[in-house]
């Protein structure tokens, strides 16, 4: 269980004073839960992390995971917590096996069972014939895998990842999130992903938005998404004289809320009417028009358009 | 938190060895200072006392002294490229006390050093001085006291920055002074007198005494020397101090990171 209570972060910026990072934020998450917390580059998501990592301490608020205070017991919580960070924590010198050996060193594993767990541990991930290889010759998805054994390996009740697919190419993204997919059926734990991916959230049991240091939404993805209706048109114009110009007619003629972005703009609650209108008086303002279901990134653009207004 | 440190000091003799330039340059480097400013400086060198005494047997204390210097200056940058490439972080969420971190950093860079040191120790011999098992083990003392100090200050001075050409642009003016003023390079009673005060409270230049009057007294005469019980303590103060610096420096670290 991870419990956040009027978390508030400022870092100072030089010349500038204070910059205020994280909000007022408020967040549970239950035990066993894959939680994403999802927003664009620097909304706040990599301080998150650094402070439940215990690599910064919050400037106010609480922070409880498994009931322990974050910062009088946070000893206790790192024996608790595995932690995949942005870049991979490796020292690309030493082989995987060593990497493993320092990694069971700190975390005062014996070494029976560090073979063990690393026996088990690298038949799911496909490493086993690599341990002799030096971090440095791995591919990035290969050392990303790497990071994540060796963050598993001393059994934690909690599994942070900050941006764990960054730099990785999609089909490397694609192995990596199929991995914490297998990881989270087949063992009990509490993950905390972030990402600034939208589509990566859609795979948690719930996600987060944060934007400018505030958490938006919380919720399933699918109830998320469901808070834009089953069904919204996306369109494409040429140029920004034309979006503004549709999204008037819009609100004008039909009275719908149109959130426009450089030349594309994003239509909620569209009928037939409106479609025929649309391809019948002003095909040639745009160039594409597509209805599809709503995604987690339509929900963030949605939520942060109203929020401006 | 043992097992910790033993884990950390055997990353960087792994890491060491296994970087063939970095064996290479470590012991080439001395040996081409050594010979070469030895020899250079050879022909005009005279100094008061030291009748006989030709350059490069003067250098060498200087030389084994810049060997641990060096080591202690490249094992430690290494904080710094551990902070930039992300593996410090790995080591800092793991529950090892921070200590681990630097007793294990400082210890490893100390091994490396020693080893270089004791390589070079091997032309004593050929410089015609002989020093005796007790004036070895009090030689080697010497050693482990400076490389502890060199070691223990790097680290100090590479957690404080972000950037290794910062750590490097230190090293120019502060590192390598210590070490040109330490009497390394030319005897303090040959320093002009603002200089030699200079020289006097600089902690290095005790340090190399405890490598130099070894090579010349038995052990039996130097614990009964007060110049070299002056030089021990002052220069054991000053590794303790740079180590419990380093110490606090990271478990402040731990405690408002």
């Amino acid at each position: 269980m991870i419990s956040i209570k009027e978390l508030n972060y400022f870092y100072n910026v030089k010349k500038l004073g204070k910059r205020q990072a994280l909000a007022s934020l408020n967040l549970n998450i239950a035990p066993n839960t894959f939680f994403t917390l999802t927003g664009p580059n620097g909304s706040g998501k990599s301080t998150l992390f650094s402070i439940l990592s215990g690599l910064s301490q919050p400037n106010e608020g609480q922070i409880a995971i498994n009931g322990l205070d974050i910062v009088s017991q946070q000893s206790k919580i790192r024996r608790l917590m595995g932690v995949v960070f942005q870049n991979p924590a490796l020292d690309k010198h030493l082989t995987l096996a060593e990497n493993f050996q320092i990694h069971g060193d700190l975390y005062g594993m014996e070494p029976n069972l560090l073979k063990n767990r690393l026996a088990e541990d690298l038949v799911w991930t496909g490493l086993s014939d690599r341990l002799g290889e030096l971090v440095g010759t791995l591919s990035g998805g290969m050392a990303r895998r790497v990071e994540l054994v060796k963050a598993l390996l001393h059994r934690p009740k909690i599994l942070l990842m900050d941006e764990p697919t960054n730099g990785l190419d999609p089909g490397g993204r694609r192995d990596f999130l199929d991995m914490v997919d297998k990881l989270r059926h087949e063992r009990e734990m509490t993950i905390l992903m972030t990402s600034h991916i939208f589509a990566e959230a859609e795979r948690a049991d719930k996600v987060g938005i944060l934007h400018k240091g505030s958490l938006l939404a919380v919720g399933s993805p699918q109830e998320l998404k469901n808070r834009l209706g089953k069904e919204m048109v996306v369109i494409q114009t040429a140029d920004r004289q034309h979006a503004e110009f549709l999204k008037e007619q819009l609100a004008k003629n039909h009275h719908l809320k149109v959130w426009a972005r450089e030349g594309e703009l994003r239509v909620e609650g569209v009928d037939k009417n409106t479609l025929d209108d649309l391809l019948s008086h002003h095909r040639d303002r745009f160039n594409e028009l597509a209805i599809k279901r709503p995604t987690l990134e339509d929900l963030f653009i949605h939520i942060t358009q109203d929020r401006k207004v | 938190m043992f097992r910790g440190i033993i884990s950390m000091a055997k990353r960087e003799l792994v890491r060491f060895f296994r970087q063939g330039h970095r064996v290479v340059g470590s012991i080439a480097q001395p040996i081409i200072f050594w010979l070469f400013l030895g020899s250079g400086f050879g022909a005009s060198f005279q100094a008061p006392g030291l009748a006989g005494v030709t350059y490069t047997e003067y250098f060498f204390p200087g030389i084994l002294l810049m060997v641990v210097l060096f080591s202690g200056i490249f094992s430690t940058i290494t904080v710094i490229e551990d902070r930039n490439q992300g593996l410090l972080q790995g080591i800092l969420v793991a529950p090892v006390h921070r200590m681990a971190i630097v007793f294990g950093k400082v210890i490893g860079a100390m091994v490396i050093g020693l080893l270089q040191a004791f390589l070079l120790m091997l032309t004593i011999p050929f410089l015609g001085i002989e020093p005796g098992i007790g004036g070895v083990l009090m030689l080697v003392l010497g050693l482990v006291i400076a490389a502890l100090g060199f070691t223990a200050l790097g680290f100090l001075i590479a957690w404080n920055m972000e950037s290794t050409s910062g750590f490097h642009a230190i090293m120019s003016v502060f590192l390598l002074p210590l070490w040109m003023l330490s009497g390394a390079m030319f005897p303090m009673a040959q320093a002009p007198a603002w200089l030699e005060w200079i020289m006097f409270l600089n902690p290095v230049s005790h340090a190399l005494l405890l490598i130099r009057m070894p090579l010349y007294h038995p052990a039996s005469e130097l614990l009964g020397s007060s110049q070299y019980l002056q030089a021990f303590i002052v220069a054991l103060l000053w590794a303790v101090g740079c180590l419990l610096l380093a110490l606090y420096r990271v478990n402040r670290t731990q405690q408002s990171a």
